[in-house]
């Protein structure tokens, strides 16, 4: 999705089926797809492995099909996290006070395409997985911090999303001149704020492995997530930045059928 | 990107697809999640027996047992005064029809005594097919499930036959496997329809760079129509009454509906079955090794029944420690409970009516290690529990003494 | 921050820039909805969670209480930025169905395909209905105030009876071995759940106690009072999250 200035030229020539302001389109949709497949896959594996070799730590098929898989996902992670980060800013636009209207604006199209895959990643984290906690505690007597499905949802879903909040963070600070220049308050909040709800693991367990022995899903053990989660508002602010830029830039460009 | 995820998600997606096919299994549950001193000076479980370990969908099965609630109760856990009996199953693939306490009924909580006996049983019924390990167990108000015996269970048949009917007062059967599910839908269908008619009424006109121009340049009064007005007034006052009068109606269909029902069980324990007087244990002294994995158990025995007798079995946390000299006597535990021969004793003869006997015990087993029990000696609370069984050949009686003491760990 | 177009020179896209706007609506609009399902569900499922899982919790005291004090956050958050500056008054309703489509799919694939448990016994609750009112009200009146004090004690009010043609068949009375329970409360005995003992409800517990039975309405007034509270609080909230400032350090 990542793109410069110096490639508006190469971007021009794509076929016309698709307008200027949505070249990164087919990436965008392609990442929804990817992430999808990703998240369905785990959640058939968990349907696979869970019940037969998930519930009881101390067996060594645990070991075998649920702390694999946990150093695999460390592994994807580190991969991902230095890939994309990296690329985003080695590839970062120097030359932004150059910058066109018409690649400023196709620019701030991809940044919301981003923002939509963190959101989209936020959405398997805080959603699905997250209430599918309650429903796996329902079967499995707790042993471990690395439940069959903490192993996906705190060891791989929240770093996931916290890596492409960063992404967005990135994309913005090193190819649009706005985010350049200050570092935008809610853009930064709607990032931060879920991350915190990764740290919040910690003092989940070390609640529920100290004191907090029952299942009770509105527990003030977990009201750390809850007020991470109250950050990602912040894409209110990154909206408005958003649309009044897009304004601007708008009166800047030449009327086209 | 795409080349790092794609052989590692097809690999997921060929397990997947290939493990759909499989018939469930479920390994052993976290049973040995809690600290040992919580599962030994807790709820102490013995004689449990399943009915049956083989039968299909729609079978009943019932476990049934005793239990000791240990006088010893560890200081760091709170007090039983609410606890509920229930059964680690990988979902409800049983469903739990019956459960009684000291022969009573019970569905809610109960409040347990410590000294106090038990005696339980459950029944349940077959849902789904599948080999599965399944514990009785307890779960006591913020301290944790502590675990009773296990037992692989096979449930055989089709699901498809599963059936689970039961009546109401009013004489109406019901199907619970699918008992509201219908109405349900279908009302979050009815409201569900006119949340996405409200926003589709929006999303179908520019949004939010228009909208925002417009605000912008003071024309708010073309972004809300007149028809819009009038709609949101519709809405305004037909959701409420809509609402006020599907409640009239359902309040109407159900004039004896009930609320949730909720309390405490008082079901009060047995007459003294551990502890029970005739023969009285007193523990001198416990010693851990931890190179040999062997408990070393000093006891005083005051004998005061009628007969001799001869310790046959310690028992703590679901493991068995079995004299090998009495194993004719000794009660069997379930098949699948852990249960060796690791007891030995200083002075094996029996203790005569009258006799008063200082016993050391050894119990020496690898199961010290294997069941996690050996980690009393890096807790807090390091005592330990248990259910001491001396047996008299003669008379063929059994006496059970629950038992604690402060365990000194030996490292060489 | 203000793009300030003054009203003598406002012209309408047309063309390219009404598809390019266009465009921008469905981009947004697509991010919009799995960023509220993800955090107006993880935000509901870790404070009203229970209530809201399992039928046996769906209490007369409790449930009507907790349900619309934390239902109305995210709505009233995300109309203070749609409504202000937009005109859109969806906010509410955008913010609910979300939540419904989130929480379905994880009734469905989590509960009963993962863990075998019946639907009927995790049907969520609505709060379609309050939703609607608040964003009509909203549209109306313009005013916070009327919106907060009306909207958000008909948010509260609305709960219950809403719920109840989903719900009232699971309160018939069952002679269960002679004891009575609800349809619901048969539900919790039979079908297991490891980690959630009977106990662990929280079944019209505490000292909210009810003169001649009338616990739900006296719920639901209570729950009206703090969410016309609630509302005005989390309009500020979203307000807040929504400063669009540029800033030289972090």
């Amino acid at each position: 999705m990542a793109t410069t200035t110096e490639h508006v030229s190469l971007s021009t020539e794509k076929p016309k089926s698709l307008p200027w302001y949505l070249l990164d389109l087919p990436k965008y949709l392609k990442g929804f797809g990817l992430l999808a497949v990703i998240y369905i896959s785990l959640r058939l594996y968990q349907g696979a492995f869970a019940i037969e070799h998930g519930l009881d730590s101390s067996e060594p098929a645990f070991e075998q099909y649920w702390m694999r898989l946990f150093y695999i996902e460390l592994a994807v992670l580190a991969a991902v996290v230095s890939g994309f980060w990296g690329y985003l800013w080695t590839t970062r636009d120097r030359n932004l006070d150059q910058l066109a209207p018409k690649e400023e604006i196709r620019r701030y199209f991809t940044l919301t395409m981003w923002i939509s895959i963190y959101t989209f990643a936020v959405y398997w984290a805080g959603s699905y997985f997250a209430e599918q906690d309650n429903s796996w505690h329902q079967v499995a007597i707790r042993d471990t911090p690395f439940t069959a499905n903490h192993i996906i949802e705190f060891y791989f879903n929240f770093p996931l999303y916290v890596i492409l909040g960063g992404c967005a963070w990135l994309y913005a600070r090193t190819r649009l001149p706005l985010y350049a220049k200050g570092i935008s308050l809610p853009l930064t909040l709607a990032v931060f704020g879920p991350f915190m709800i990764l740290v919040s693991v910690g003092f989940n367990e070390w609640g529920h492995t100290f004191w907090f022995r029952e299942e009770f899903f509105a527990a003030p053990i977990h009201w750390g997530f809850v007020i991470g989660v109250w950050f990602a508002l912040g894409v209110g602010g990154i909206l408005l930045q958003g649309v009044t830029r897009l304004i601007e830039l708008m009166e800047k460009i030449e009327d086209a059928e | 990107m795409k080349s790092l995820f794609k052989p590692w998600l097809m690999a997921v997606l060929c397990i997947n697809v290939l493990s759909i096919f499989a018939v469930p299994s479920a390994q052993a549950h976290g049973e040995k999640a809690l600290e040992p001193f919580i599962r030994m000076r807790t709820i102490q479980w013995y004689d449990v027996q399943w009915s049956t370990q083989k039968f299909n969908v729609n079978d009943e099965v019932s476990v049934s047992g005793k239990f000791h609630v240990a006088e010893d109760w560890p200081i760091s856990v709170p007090k039983p005064e609410a606890s509920f009996l229930n059964i680690s199953t990988p979902g409800p693939v049983l469903i739990r029809t019956e459960r009684y306490l000291n022969g009573k009924p019970w569905t809610n909580s109960v409040s347990l005594e410590p000294g106090g006996d038990y005696e339980f049983k459950v029944v349940m019924k077959g849902r789904l097919p599948g080999h599965y390990h399944i514990h009785p167990f307890f779960n006591l108000k913020d301290a944790g499930q502590v675990m009773g015996p296990g037992v692989w269970l096979d449930i055989g048949g089709d699901p498809a036959d599963f059936s689970n009917t039961i009546q109401t007062i009013n004489g109406e059967m019901i199907d619970m496997e699918s008992f509201g599910f219908a109405n349900g839908v279908f009302w979050h269908l009815f409201w569900g329809l006119l949340a996405a008619a409200w926003l589709l009424w929006w999303v179908r006109r520019p949004l939010f760079i228009s909208r925002y121009r417009m605000l912008d340049a003071g024309l708010e009064h073309e972004l809300i129509t007149d028809q819009d007005k009038t709609i949101a007034k519709a809405v305004l006052v037909g959701v409420p009454v809509l609402v006020l009068a599907l409640n009239a109606v359902t309040a109407n269909q159900y004039p004896d509906a009930i609320p949730l029902q909720a309390g405490l069980d008082r079901i009060l324990p047995l007459p003294a079955q551990v502890n029970a007087g005739l023969v009285n244990v007193d523990t001198l002294k416990a010693e851990y090794n931890v190179a040999q994995r062997a408990m070393l158990l000093q006891f005083s025995i005051d004998n005061r029944s009628q007969g001799a007798v001869r310790i046959g079995q310690f028992s703590t946390s679901n493991v068995h420690f079995m004299n090998a000299d009495l194993a004719s006597v000794n009660s069997k535990p379930g098949k699948d409970d852990v249960s060796n021969n690791g007891l030995s004793l200083s002075d094996n003869t029996p203790i005569a009516p009258g006799e008063q006997r200082t016993v050391t015990v050894e119990v020496r087993d690898a199961a010290w290690e294997s069941e996690k029990l050996d980690g009393l000696i890096k807790d807090a609370d390091s005592r330990l529990g248990g259910l001491l069984f001396l047996y008299d050949d003669v008379m063929g009686k059994r006496y059970i003494s629950s038992i604690s003491a402060a365990v000194i760990p030996k490292f060489n | 921050m203000s793009a300030q177009i003054p009203i003598s020179t406002f012209k309408p896209y047309r063309g390219e820039k009404a598809r390019l706007a266009r465009a921008y609506d469905y981009l947004i609009l697509v991010l919009a909805l799995f960023l509220f399902i993800g955090s107006f569900h993880l935000h509901f499922a870790l404070t009203v969670g229970d209530w809201d899982f399992w039928v046996d919790w769906k209490d007369r005291q409790w449930w009507p209480l907790v349900t619309p004090l934390i239902g109305i956050t995210f709505p009233a958050a995300v109309q203070a930025v749609l409504w202000d500056k937009f005109r859109l008054p969806l906010g509410a309703t955008l913010c609910v169905a979300a939540l419904l489509l989130g929480t379905w799919v994880t009734r469905v694939f989590a509960y009963h395909y993962w863990n075998f448990f019946p639907i009927n016994m995790v049907l969520p609750a609505t709060m379609v209905p309050g939703a609607l009112v608040l964003d009509t009200l909203l549209m109306l009146t313009n005013s916070l105030t009327i919106t907060s004090i009306f909207g958000g004690g008909a948010f509260a009010l609305l709960f219950y009876p809403t719920n109840w043609p989903i719900f009232g068949m699971f309160h018939q009375a069952v002679d269960y071995h002679n004891s009575q329970l609800s349809v619901a409360d048969v539900f919790g005995f039979q079908y297991i759940r490891t980690g959630m003992p009977e106990y662990l409800r929280i079944i019209e517990r505490g000292t909210l106690r009810t003169y001649g039975q009338y616990a739900t309405p006296l719920s639901a007034f209570c729950s009206a009072l703090l969410c016309s509270l609630m509302y005005p609080l989390w309009w500020k909230i979203g307000k807040l999250f929504a400063d669009t400032r540029y800033l030289k350090r972090i």
